[in-house]
């Protein structure tokens, strides 16, 4: 029994990725595998020109690819906020003065300087979240592994944490990997990897993921819900594109076809038929 | 037992200031605290303990921390306290020398030494009390195991992992209002469900003990899950335990602190050969 088996993985430089998968896939084991806080037992894993397997490599590894993990209390070292973001490069070795740069530096990137002097428990789980992502910015990764870093906040929190990781992806170049259960997440990324029983099932951009949806529903794996209603919309009108990710997207194509709508309205009766989603109906019957 | 419990903790309540004795360096504190505790515990003259307890309530105002809430534990604990100095007013009643006999009756003897004994006592416990609270109440925790972790530094050249400590200490602080939160959580699941915590009263030991213990295991089993996530975020984030780190906390140590220690230091000393001394001479000048 493997929890990974097969994985030929290549992430690039400076893209987004996000890991989709049920409990149990693989997902974290693989992310661990990342910064060689796992080793694989057979096969390696290659960080930039580093081997994992390499010990006196570790610590390069490690701060290169930086990982957040999902319950922010049990990452949070220090008592003060500024303390803990400084924890990693302290690690490193750092001089003082390069260290402070960094600890604001850091702390100016999840926006939260203005709470560099106060005790993690006083702070929102989003807000702890960001001080974690900063602590691990203090090392000045390459990369940014979250685990699951979402999945304990609140919307609200789980959209600024996205934002910044989204931001630190486009401003600073960091490649993000993002493993998730939020369909939402996957949406924005530049490819999405499905994984089950620990080997990767499927590889590549979002929209063509998410169009096998029958094959997500075989990993009990939900589609995003704009996806879905897209697709169920090009089953009643085929020329309706059913490839569609955003609620923008949606309301631009809907708008379109609401014009030419007008025209054929003139031409022929409207049967209520034709706006119900044959998913709806089946969905409530059972 | 109340539901608030992360309110009732006492470690670590730090009352902000910007006094002298708040702006103390921390390692100075330490060594302070270290030279009266010294001091105050093992006098056994009545004259110094109560230029000690003096010294504390200076010390005390000085730092304008209000006496009553550094006294509450003591006035919470006053009926105890006073059934044990009454308990060995009685015990020492029979000791030789008896200094004058105030009152026997049966096996009950009251005599003016054993008095003193427990008014020695009862001072030394105040100044203990306000001693051993002023250093957490005026400076910030961390800054207390900075400094400890500094003092400690000689002993890490004969084998001590100082510094390993001061991580322990420094996790263990971070952990205290998580499980706080976390116990009275599981205190509500427990009397969402019935459990009674809540409403015993320490009257009933058995009963306690019966019910903290579906309480204490999930706390347990939480905290080791808590302590292996820590360990693996931390790993991730580059720790290697000691050598080669950096410190973003630095602390300076002023003149002034250097004059505190030793001043204290010779203050303790010449409190400890001088008081007496002191008081006999002027008792023989009005006699
Ligand atoms: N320490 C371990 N020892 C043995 N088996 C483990 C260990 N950790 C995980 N596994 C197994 O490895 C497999 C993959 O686990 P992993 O944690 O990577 O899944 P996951 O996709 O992250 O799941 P989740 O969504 O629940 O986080 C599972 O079958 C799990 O039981
Ligand atoms: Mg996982």
């Amino acid at each position: 029994m493997h929890a990974l088996a097969g994985v030929n993985l290549t992430i690039e430089r400076g893209e987004y990725v996000v890991i989709l998968g049920h409990n149990g896939s693989g997902k974290s084991t693989l992310a661990q595998h990342l910064n060689t806080l796992l080793w694989p037992t057979q096969g390696a894993v290659w960080g930039k020109e580093w081997n994992t397997r390499d010990v006196k490599r570790t610590l390069d590894i490690r701060r290169t690819v930086g990982m957040v993990f999902q319950h922010p209390d049990n990452q949070i070292v220090a008592t003060v906020v500024e303390e803990d973001v400084a924890f990693g490069p302290e690690n490193l070795g750092i001089p003082r003065e390069e260290l402070l740069r960094r600890v604001d530096w850091s702390l100016e990137q999840v926006e939260m300087q203005a709470y560099r002097t106060r005790a993690p428990h006083q702070l929102s789980g989003g807000q702890k979240q960001r001080i974690c992502i900063a602590g691990v910015l203090a090392m000045q990764p390459e990369v940014l592994v979250l685990d699951e870093s979402t999945a304990m906040l609140d919307p609200q929190g789980r959209n600024e944490v996205l934002a910044i990781a989204h931001r630190l992806n486009r401003e600073q170049g960091v490649t993000v990997v993002a493993v998730t259960h939020f369909m939402r997440e996957a949406v924005d990324a530049d490819r999405l990897i499905v994984m089950s029983e620990g080997r990767i099932v499927m590889d590549g951009p979002p929209r063509a993921i998410f169009q096998e949806r029958e094959q997500l529903r075989q990993l009990h794996l939900d589609v995003p819900h704009v996806s879905a209603l897209a697709a169920e919309l090009h089953a009643r009108f085929p020329g309706f594109p059913g490839n569609l990710l955003t609620v923008g997207e949606i309301v631009k194509e809907v708008k379109k076809w609401g014009a030419q709508y007008e025209v054929r309205n003139t031409q022929h009766e409207i049967r209520d038929t034709d706006f119900a989603a044959p998913d709806a109906t089946r969905n409530t019957n059972h | 037992m109340s539901f608030e419990l992360s309110r009732n903790i006492i470690i670590g309540q730090y009352i902000p200031g910007n006094t002298f004795v708040h702006r103390l360096d921390p390692r100075a504190k330490i060594l302070v605290t270290l030279f009266l505790l010294f001091g105050i515990s093992f006098t056994r003259s009545l004259i110094v303990s109560f230029v000690y307890l003096a010294t504390m309530l200076v010390i005390v105002w000085s730092a304008r921390v209000p006496l009553g809430f550094v006294l509450r534990p003591f006035v919470r604990g006053l009926p105890l306290i006073l059934f044990f100095l009454g308990f060995s007013v009685l015990w020492l009643g029979w000791q030789e020398p008896a200094g004058i006999v105030f009152f026997q009756w049966g096996w009950i003897r009251i005599t003016s030494n054993a008095l003193l004994m427990a008014v020695l006592s009862l001072t030394r416990l105040i100044s203990l009390l306000l001693l051993i609270s002023l250093p957490t109440l005026t400076t910030p925790i961390t800054q207390l195991t900075y400094g400890m972790e500094s003092l400690l530094t000689p002993l890490g050249y004969v084998g001590l992992p100082v510094h390993d400590i001061a991580m322990i200490a420094t996790i263990s602080l971070r952990f205290v209002p998580i499980l706080a939160e976390e116990m009275e959580r599981v205190i509500k699941a427990q009397a969402s469900r019935g459990g009674e915590i809540g409403a015993l009263s320490w009257r009933e030991p058995m009963q306690i003990g019966k019910a903290m213990l579906p309480l204490v295991v999930p706390l347990f089993v939480n905290a080791f899950r808590r302590a292996e996530e820590m360990a693996v975020a931390m790993e991730a984030r580059c720790y290697v335990s000691g050598a080669g780190r950096t410190r973003f906390v630095q602390l300076h140590a002023h003149l002034i602190d250097y004059v505190v220690v030793v001043g204290m230091l010779c203050y303790v000393i010449a409190v400890w050969y001088g008081a007496d001394l002191a008081f006999n001479a002027v008792l023989a000048r009005f006699a």
